[in-house]
Order: structure tokens, then C-alpha cells, then sequence
């Protein structure tokens, strides 16, 4: 049986990161965002390494699933990687032949560059990998709350994610029941060159389609029937709580913080 | 007795365009008692959906009224107090759920009508025993069989604590074991807990133990009365196109044949029937 695909990459557990406010984890992660760069020299990098390699031992998660999501961005790293090689204009030459000029800072840029985008891409998949998709929207709606006061519908943006979150399996399914249907009658999808198979997606996403806005005339019954926007003062049964944990979390991040700072002081490269 | 549901000559139709009306329902009048059990029977676009949504205000009658415990749903101001006393389950459980773990997906109607916290937990996990489905407290709906999502359906509406519950063929798109499960969950509410449930089908075998029973042709109410009484009734019941419960169809044409049985409702009455002659 696969993974529930309703929890995204969540990988369930009950670390101190697991248990930490979703709220604090969104705030602190575009800390860590801003921190990263802020990074000069490779000791900061050094620097931001370990204090991956340390949230990743107190989340317990296993390295493999944040390997992952590594893997998907290999590519986009490799490529900026390569076109800073390539034509990075400062530094002296190492090597020129007619408009490529490899130079030593343009390796060194470059290097940066790909590192800076990878611990981006591991910090932010530490959220995901100890959030539900259903508590880091909570965590949003709660941030987004002070919007209210420009009249911004700070619930039902909430409100929508949560049923896009909750209807993306259903479709799935969807897709998966039409697709096999189709092929009942004969459809073929994996043959023929890109346009034939780009026609053979319209007898999928039609259906789909239909089906969809189908759903939604009924979800939208449903909804009226459990008296959505009946009040203003809706409550909210699972209360997030700022708790000692995100003191601790915050409290580490801003030491981190100033230390890559610090570190822009110390001469290196 | 209290009076929860009347309808004093309700008609309404829909309008697709200026000249274009298809009749949704006509001229119904009805009162149904608290803590009845009814069963509201027709074939496809009879009208049985028509009834049930102006029973919650979702639509408002063209002609007559609808008196919901005493409130008229013409009455705007009024439709969430309507709506949350009246809770509507529909076919599909799939389209009914607005959050991906359980426990959110009931809390959400209460929520909706400012439901104080702890308030809302301990509504939470009454209406989940209700429905016997408190071990799925914290789990995601995807891989329940329809009998169970239809329970959490179910669950969900009464977390709002409503006086009628309406169920709009929500037992259409379920196998037989599913069907007997949120049948059993819905007469031990009636039973149990006192709950007015208005049971809307086109399987007449699930109106053999109802108080009263409807049945509706072209949006008219074309029989109406106790089981037996609208079973006996065969003119209506084929001129509605339903079909008799296989045990009442026997009885009724070993009757013709002279034999003396009285009208069974179950395999069980039939067999008692039977066995007497
Ligand atoms: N939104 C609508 N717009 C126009 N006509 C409608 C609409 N909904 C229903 N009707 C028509 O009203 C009539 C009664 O429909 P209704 O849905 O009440 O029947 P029903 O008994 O619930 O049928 P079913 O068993 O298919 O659910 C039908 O002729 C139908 O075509
Ligand atoms: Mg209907």
C-alpha cells in the first residue's frame, strides 16, 4: 500500500520538530532563508551544513527522503552551476577558448551558488517532512489573521486550500479510473510521438473535468448545509500553541543567524 | 405531538430561462411530526430532492410555506438557525468532506456556527461514537469503504446537533453491507435519541419500518400513510414506477389468487403468512 498522498512528504513522527508550533516552523524557516544569504565565505557554509546536519539528526528523518527532494532540483542546481562556469566574466582565465572563460572566481561564484540553492531547498523540505499539509495551513491562516483588518478573506483562503488539499486524492483516483476506462476502449497513451500523446490527454482531461465541477456543485451544497460563513466568529477546534520548543527553535536560529553574520568578518573565501 | 416539518400547498419549479419552468414540485402539503421516522420515496426526478431542499432553505417555495419548528424559511434572517437544525447528508460521501483528516472534517459545521472549543471536542467525539467511527478519529477518509465515509458524513451533520436529519439518497452509491451499517446508525438515532429522519430512496424495502411513508410522482405527493398502507396502495406505486418489496409482491398475488394472506412487508411476515394458510 502507498503512502497516504494526502500528507504530501510529511514523515510522521514525534520529534521535537514534529511537536514544534507550525507557525514558528514557517517564521524560522524564511529566517534560515534569509540567513543562507547572508553567507560569504565557505566557513559559512560550513557553517550552514552543520546546522543541517543537526536539525536533520533532531527531526529524525531518515536522510534518504530528504535526499529526495534533492534529487528533484539536481538538475536546476547543475544548470546554474554550468552557466556561471561558463560565463562568469571576473577573476583570472583558467582556461578560454572563443566566448567560454573559465576563471577561478567564477568556479568559486558558482560553487556558492549551487550550495546556497541546495540547503534552501534541505531547510525547506525539513518543514514539509515534519509538517501535515493540513497543519502548515493552519499555521498560514493563523499568520495571515492580522490581513483580516484590510478585509482580506484570510478564512476562506484557509478554506480553499484545506479542499484543494483534500480533493487532490480524490482526483487522482479520478484520473486513474478514466484513464483505465479509456484504455478499455481502446486509447493508447504511452505511443506515439508528442503530439499524438498530448491529444491523447484530452479524452482524460475532459472527463475529468466534467467530473470536477461536478464535485464542486455538490461540495458546494455540503458546505451550505454545515452553515459555512453563518458567523463571523467562527471557532476553530485545534488550537495552535506557541510552546517551549519554539522558544528553544527560535532562540537556536538566532544564534545561527549571528554567526553567519559574524562569520562575513572573518577573512576566507 | 410536535409539529417539526409542515408544508402548507408548496409548489416550485425551476427556472432554466424567462419562458423555460420545469416543475420541481406542486401543490405538496405535509406535517411530520418530531421523532418520526419517514420515508420519502419516487423515482428519478420525481421531485424528492426538490422536497428536501426547500425543507433547509435552500430553495424557497414560489406557493405556500414551509414552516420549519415553528419558522418559516421565507424568514432570511433565519436560514442558518433553518439549516442547522435541519442537517442534510447527501449521495456521494466523496463530495461531502471539506477536510482531510476525520476529526476536522465533523468539527467543521460547528465551527462554522461559533461553537465554543471545548464544546466543539466533546460534540466531536459524541458524534463519532454515534456513528461508531471513533477509532477513525485522527485518520484520513481515502481508504474507508462508502458505508463508513457516509457514517463520518453523518457524523459531521450531527455535530451541529440538528432535530431533522435528512438523507438524500445516501444510501444509493453503497453495496448492501454499507447501506445496513448507515441504516442501523440512522434508526438507532431515531430510536436512541429521538431524531425526526426524513430518508429519501428508491428502495422501497427501507420504508417496511418506517412511521410514515410518501411517495412522489411528477413533484406530487401521490400516496402517503403508513407502510402498509402506501404498499397496499399497488395503483400508486406503479403509476410512481417503484417496485414492492419482493415479499409484498408475493402476498399481494397470492391474494389475487384467492389465497387468504394478509399484505407482508418482510420475507419474515411472508413466511408467517404462508405457513398459516
Ligand atoms: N437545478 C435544476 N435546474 C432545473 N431543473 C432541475 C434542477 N434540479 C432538478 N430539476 C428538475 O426538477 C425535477 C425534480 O428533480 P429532483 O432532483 O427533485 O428529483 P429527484 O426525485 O431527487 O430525482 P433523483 O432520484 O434523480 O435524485 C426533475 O424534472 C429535474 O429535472
Ligand atoms: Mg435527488
Amino acid at each position: 500500500m502507498g503512502r497516504d498522498i494526502t500528507f504530501g512528504q510529511y514523515y510522521p513522527g514525534d520529534s521535537f520538530i514534529h511537536r514544534m508550533d507550525p507557525r514558528a516552523k514557517i517564521l524560522l524557516s524564511i529566517l534560515y532563508i534569509v540567513t543562507v544569504f547572508l553567507c560569504v565565505s565557505f566557513y559559512s557554509y560550513l557553517a550552514v551544513f552543520l546546522f543541517l546536519a543537526i536539525l536533520i539528526l533532531v527531526a529524525r528523518v531518515p536522510l534518504r527522503s530528504v535526499l529526495k527532494s534533492v534529487k528533484a532540483i539536481l538538475f536546476l542546481v547543475m544548470l546554474t552551476a554550468a552557466i556561471n562556469i561558463l560565463f562568469y566574466r571576473e577573476g583570472s582565465p583558467l582556461l578560454q577558448f572563443w566566448v567560454i572563460r573559465i576563471t577561478d572566481e567564477g568556479l568559486i561564484f558558482s560553487a556558492k551558488m549551487a550550495l546556497r540553492l541546495l540547503f534552501l531547498v534541505i531547510g525547506t523540505t525539513l518543514v514539509t517532512l515534519t509538517t501535515t499539509p493540513m497543519n502548515l495551513t493552519d499555521g498560514m491562516e493563523s499568520l495571515m489573521s492580522p490581513l483580516k483588518v484590510v478585509k482580506f478573506p484570510v478564512h476562506d483562503v484557509a478554506i480553499i486550500m484545506s479542499i484543494a488539499l483534500r480533493f487532490i486524492p480524490s482526483l487522482m483516483e479520478e484520473i486513474d479510473k478514466i484513464i483505465m476506462a479509456q484504455k478499455a476502449r481502446g486509447a493508447a497513451f504511452d505511443s506515439g510521438g508528442l503530439i499524438a500523446r498530448a491529444k491523447a490527454l484530452l479524452p482524460i482531461l475532459i472527463p475529468l473535468f466534467v467530473s470536477a465541477f461536478r464535485r464542486a456543485d455538490e461540495l458546494a451544497l455540503a458546505l451550505d448545509a454545515r452553515c459555512y460563513n453563518a458567523t463571523p466568529n467562527r471557532t476553530k477546534m485545534k488550537e495552535l500553541k506557541f510552546g517551549y520548543r519554539d522558544l528553544v527553535a527560535s532562540v537556536a536560529c538566532l544564534l545561527f543567524m549571528g554567526v553567519i553574520i559574524l562569520l562575513r568578518f572573518y577573512p576566507g573565501v | 405531538m410536535k409539529k417539526v416539518i409542515e408544508l402548507r400547498n408548496v409548489s416550485y419549479d425551476y427556472k432554466s430561462s424567462a419562458d423555460e419552468r420545469t416543475t420541481g414540485v406542486k401543490n405538496i402539503s405535509l406535517t411530520v411530526n418530531k421523532g418520526e421516522f419517514v420515508v420519502l420515496l419516487g423515482h428519478n426526478g420525481s421531485g424528492k430532492s426538490t422536497l428536501a431542499k426547500l425543507l433547509n432553505a435552500f430553495l424557497i417555495p414560489d406557493q405556500g410555506d414551509v414552516i420549519i419548528n415553528g419558522i418559516n424559511t421565507k424568514e432570511e434572517k433565519r436560514v442558518f438557525e433553518i439549516r442547522s437544525k435541519v442537517g442534510m447528508v447527501f449521495q456521494n460521501p466523496d463530495n461531502q468532506m471539506v477536510a482531510s483528516i476525520i476529526e476536522d472534517d465533523i468539527a467543521f459545521g460547528a465551527e462554522n456556527l461559533g461553537v465554543e472549543r471545548q464544546e466543539l471536542i466533546r460534540r466531536v467525539d459524541w458524534a463519532l461514537q454515534v456513528v461508531n467511527m471513533h477509532a477513525h478519529k485522527k485518520r484520513t477518509p481515502f481508504k474507508l469503504s462508502g458505508g463508513q465515509k457516509q457514517r463520518i458524513a453523518i457524523a459531521a451533520i450531527l455535530a451541529m446537533l440538528p432535530e431533522i436529519l435528512i438523507l438524500d439518497e445516501s444510501t444509493a452509491m453503497l453495496d448492501p453491507k454499507g447501506r445496513e451499517e448507515v441504516l442501523d446508525v440512522v434508526r438507532k438515532l431515531n430510536s436512541e435519541q429521538g431524531m425526526t429522519v426524513i430518508l429519501i430512496t428508491h428502495y422501497m424495502e427501507e420504508a417496511v419500518d418506517a412511521d410514515k411513508v410518501f411517495i412522489m410522482n411528477e413533484g406530487e405527493i401521490v400516496a402517503s400513510g403508513s407502510p402498509r398502507e402506501v404498499f397496499d396502495n399497488e395503483k400508486a406505486v406503479y403509476e410512481a414506477k417503484l417496485e414492492l418489496p419482493v415479499a409484498c409482491k408475493i402476498s399481494h398475488m397470492l391474494k389475487k389468487d384467492g389465497f387468504d394472506i394478509p399484505s407482508c412487508l418482510t420475507v419474515d411476515e411472508l413466511v408467517e403468512g404462508i405457513c398459516r394458510l
